[in-house]
């Protein structure tokens, strides 16, 4: 046993000195400028590449580090590796001020000697005098800034850029003392203050760049102004009822909002919406419970402008809480169903645009709070005059809240739950109202929606609800087409029933510009039973 | 005899000790600022043409490599093998290479105009070099140090991404409606993969289409390597592309100008962006359709997971917006500051926290993940436009 061992040591120390004298050898090499001018002090490196078949992302604590060998240039710019075993290597030369020169090498058994050149590492806007400190003669830095002055020249011929510094002002914080002497730190007896300051940067920018940054900047500061311009025309047959209704009848409407919205302060903006209608709506001649062009509602008198909306918001607690206030409508901000609630580009029959037991018609001046922590729940509080000719508006508060949950039950997209609470202390039938609503993705193409409201009137409620269906990026003509089916249905405690059913197709034709093609039937049982069909269209433009 | 045994032994281990010490007493007698190139955030720091290097643990800068006046470095990326890290200098039209571990900068190449994005093959021997606005990608070899090859025919490239073997890198052109795919033994585009139609209604609004376009930012690969989602701005759609056959499998419609997708760490989901209508779009890689539409905010420019939540940066409003990716809901929205510009952020190894960003204020804002906490680390640099780890799952840039 003890004689193997033996031989086998012996075996290997034969096998290890034999290898080494067949397969090591020595690599050398000399430094040197572009001149020929000896380069002293360098550094070379050669590193043993990883023969084939080695993982191409080793792990960070296991990097070559034991692979690597470096070797420092004499005075003469020399530099000797000895012992080198067989292999590819990569060579790396790095001298102050120079470019790292790099080049792959294989080992044999012959020794090797290797010239290398290095170029002078340009770095506009260093530190000058690397190069002069490593000896470089002075022709060789004339040289070197005729190169530096071509790459400049190169660069300014590639693209038009300003050069010149930039500056900008930035909010900072420094520290006052008695004497009004300022400080970046905190020293005793000086005050923590805000102020402002000019920086200097290194930044070019192309005078593309500039010009944008120009004119977003005056964007910013202008107030913007909107334009939704739609016309409906809508036709009506009479599918049931007296003959005395009418029947084969054509409407039109047109309407056109101006919307101003201007940046006043700090998370403060205001808004104002002045709109104008012309035209007849359907509404003027069919006495539905409903209305049957959402329109109708902003029908104050025709041919004439009217403020609709003038508000201020501004936001507080990190954004989360927004105060609205001034004159608006405060069913805007409630039951915000998402495909039942625009009658701009969704249904156009004001059953499926609003809850009807909301129960508000009128805008007035009003406040609503929200707040909106963005966790899923979020939460409203609002109130405003409900009569426009009351005296006092304690004498017409109409007020709402809502809480709001975002949902993803069942493994099914998003989906909007809400439930409202409604009180008028107007002269009015109704004082109380309560209602649900919820809009649930089924995919990522169909939703579904649903309302249920009522409303207490003396002795009794009035009930109503509605729902449908939604598609929109499948099932279309364009990509971003969308079209839905929806059905309504009011009963209120007077006897009075309706059943409104409607489907439309929404073209997007440009981003500016939409057509839609609306179907209506609604039925109606009140004093006397009737029934209308209303095919329409509604071109709308909005910029 | 034992004694002649007891030599032969003892000589061995002379000899093997020997060759130990020799090695270790001639590594690299260079300063090494960063011993462990996993330990630190590299920041990009656009207006001060500087990447800093702060370590991980101690919140330092430990190191910083000037460029040089009015290079305004884009995006910064270490090499795999943890050797380099690199930068291209947007407005000075060069890649600058530094040694990782010293932090000198080795060499300047000249590239194409405008050099922002880049990417390394996975066995670090190509760094490819988009540049925008020449239309190419500039293909740098890590051996020689040298610039090898420019590929043309691209369109606004902006990210590149590599297969896992190597062999091929798909490029999002940002000013077209295709994908490049590049050989990567040869440098050449090899194909050009269209991602959707354009719709039909497209010639009533030349405004839009004609105006401008905004294609496709990059080609995001799954966790395995199996597929790649690309989204197209434009279009407002992902589509899923089989790099087998380099084919696209499935178009996917998610909100409008979508900016580009983020895979979460598990694989399950990809997230996209919209700017369009200040939404994300989260889409289940298992069944390849839209999971949740949430609403979110304004110039969104990153998302970055951890703890199990997505983080999704709004640029210009200072929120971090934050969503549940369990239950796939919102989970809060972070406010880092007032009259700030937040940019990009990465994600350390541990998925614990984040290092973002944020411009105007020139710092990196960290959040701890999990309790949605953050603090400053001020002047690390002027405007820092972009962080990196080696080996985040999270290294993105614009």
């Amino acid at each position: 046993m003890v004689r193997c061992r033996l031989a086998a040591a012996v075996a290997m120390l034969l096998f290890t000195a034999s290898f080494a004298a067949a397969q090591n050898s020595t690599v050398s090499g000399r430094v040197a400028n572009a001149q020929g001018g000896v380069i002293a002090n360098a550094e070379a490196t050669l590193r043993a590449l990883p023969p084939p078949g080695t993982p191409v992302m080793p792990n960070m604590p296991n990097m070559p580090a034991a692979m690597e060998r470096t070797a420092t240039a004499g005075a003469d710019g020399a530099f000797t590796f000895t012992n080198v075993a067989a292999g590819d290597y990569v060579l790396y030369v790095d001298a102050s001020g120079f470019e790292r020169s790099s080049q792959t090498i294989t080992v044999g058994n012959q020794a090797q000697n290797l010239m290398v050149t290095l170029t002078p590492l340009i770095v506009p806007g260093a530190e000058e005098g690397a190069a002069a400190a490593a000896g470089v003669a002075d022709t060789q830095l004339l040289l070197d800034r005729i190169r530096q002055l071509e790459a400049r020249i190169t660069d300014l011929e590639s693209e038009a850029v300003l050069s010149e510094p930039e500056t900008r002002v930035k909010r900072i914080e420094v520290y006052v003392d008695q004497n009004n002497n300022v400080h970046d730190q905190p020293v005793e007896g000086a005050k923590q203050q805000v102020t402002y300051q000019r920086e200097r940067v290194y930044r070019r920018q192309t005078i593309n760049e500039k010009i944008e940054e120009a004119l977003a900047a005056a964007e910013d500061q202008a107030v913007k102004i909107g334009v939704d311009a739609t016309t409906v025309t809508q036709g009506a047959g009479r599918t049931q009822g007296d003959p005395e209704h009418p029947s084969k009848k054509a409407y039109a409407l047109a309407s056109a909002d101006l919307f101003f919205a201007a940046k006043l302060a700090q998370y403060t903006s205001f808004f104002a919406d002045v709109v104008a209608l012309s035209g007849a709506p359907p509404d003027r001649e069919i006495p539905s419970l409903t209305l049957l062009n959402g329109y109708t509602a902003r029908l104050v008198n025709q041919n004439e402008l009217n403020l609709r909306e003038a508000w201020l918001r501004t936001e507080f607690f990190g954004q989360r809480l927004g105060i609205t206030a001034g004159r608006l409508d405060l069913t805007n901000y409630f039951d915000r169903n998402a495909f039942a609630n625009d009658e701009t580009t969704q249904f156009i029959s004001d059953a499926l645009v609003n809850n009807q037991m909301l129960g508000l018609a009128v805008n007035g001046t009003g406040v609503v709070a929200d707040y909106d922590p963005k966790n899923a729940f979020n939460f409203k509080v609002g109130f405003q005059q409900s009569n426009p000719d009351a005296t006092s508006l304690s004498d017409s508060i109409y007020s709402l809240a809502e809480i709001g949950y975002t949902a993803t039950p069942f493994s099914l997209p998003e989906g909007h739950y809400r439930l409202w609470y409604r009180n008028n202390n107007g002269d009015v039938d109704s004082k109380h109202g309560v209602g649900v609503s919820l809009d649930q993705k089924l995919s990522p193409f169909v939703g579904v929606f649903g309302r249920y409201g009522q409303q207490q009137i003396p002795g009794d409620w009035d009930r109503y609800w509605s729902t449908g269906v939604s598609f929109a990026k499948a099932m279309v003509f364009n990509p971003l087409d969308t079209w839905g089916i929806g059905y309504a249905r009011m009963r209120l405690a007077s006897g009075e029933r309706e059943h409104l059913t409607e489907g439309y197709y929404n073209f997007l034709l440009t981003d500016r510009l939409r057509l839609s093609f609306t179907l209506q039937h609604v039925l109606d049982r009140q004093s006397d039973k009737f029934g209308y069909l209303l095919p329409g269209i509604r071109l709308q433009a909005a910029f | 005899m034992r004694n002649v045994k007891r030599i032969l032994i003892l000589l061995i281990v002379a000899l093997i000790v020997g060759a130990a010490s020799f090695t270790r007493a001639t590594l690299n007698a260079a300063v090494v600022k960063v011993p462990d190139p996993t330990k630190v955030v590299m920041i990009v720091d656009r207006d001060s043409n500087d990447i800093a290097f702060m370590d991980i643990a101690s919140k330092k800068i430990v190191g910083r490599t000037f460029l040089g006046n009015n290079v305004n470095p884009h995006m910064v990326m270490m090499s795999p093998d943890g050797r380099y890290v690199v930068t291209g200098g947007t407005r000075a039209n060069k890649a600058y290479i530094i040694d990782a571990k010293t932090l000198e900068l080795v060499k300047v190449i000249p590239v194409d105009i405008a050099p922002e994005h880049l990417a390394f093959s996975p066995d670090s021997r190509w760094y490819y070099q988009g540049n925008p606005e020449g239309d190419s990608i500039s293909v740098i070899d890590m051996l020689s140090l040298t610039k090898i090859k420019s590929i043309p025919g691209l369109v606004e490239p902006l990210n590149t991404v590599f297969l896992p073997d190597g062999s091929k890198a798909y490029v999002g052109n940002y000013g077209a409606h295709w994908v490049g795919v590049i050989d990567v033994r040869r440098h050449e585009l090899l194909k050009k993969i269209q991602v959707a139609d354009v719709p039909g209604v497209a010639k009533l609004d030349p405004d839009k289409y004609l105006g401008e376009i905004k294609g496709i930012n990059i080609p995001q690969i799954t966790n395995d390597g199996r597929y790649l989602y690309a989204t197209d701005t434009d279009l407002g759609v992902v589509a899923k592309i089989d790099p087998r056959e380099d084919k696209v499998d499935k178009i996917i419609r998610v909100g409008k100008e979508p900016w580009r997708p983020y895979m979460s760490h598990d694989g399950k989901y990809l997230i996209t962006p919209n700017n369009g209508d200040q939404t994300i779009s989260i889409v289940d890689l298992r069944t390849d359709k839209v999971a949740a539409t949430l609403e979110a905010g304004e110039n969104m420019t990153g998302v970055n997971f951890a703890a199990g939540k997505a983080f999704v940066i709004s640029s210009t409003s200072g929120f971090v917006y934050v969503y549940d990716m369990n239950s796939l809901r919102p989970a809060g929205r972070m406010k880092i500051g007032t009259n700030i510009q937040l940019e990009t952020a990465t994600t350390d190894t541990k998925d614990e926290k984040l290092y973002l960003a944020d411009s105007t204020e020139n710092a990196v804002v960290i959040i701890d993940a999990k309790t949605q906490q953050f603090e400053k680390i001020m002047n690390v640099g002027l405007y820092p436009w972009g962080t990196h780890i080696m080996d985040s799952k999270d290294n993105y840039c614009h």
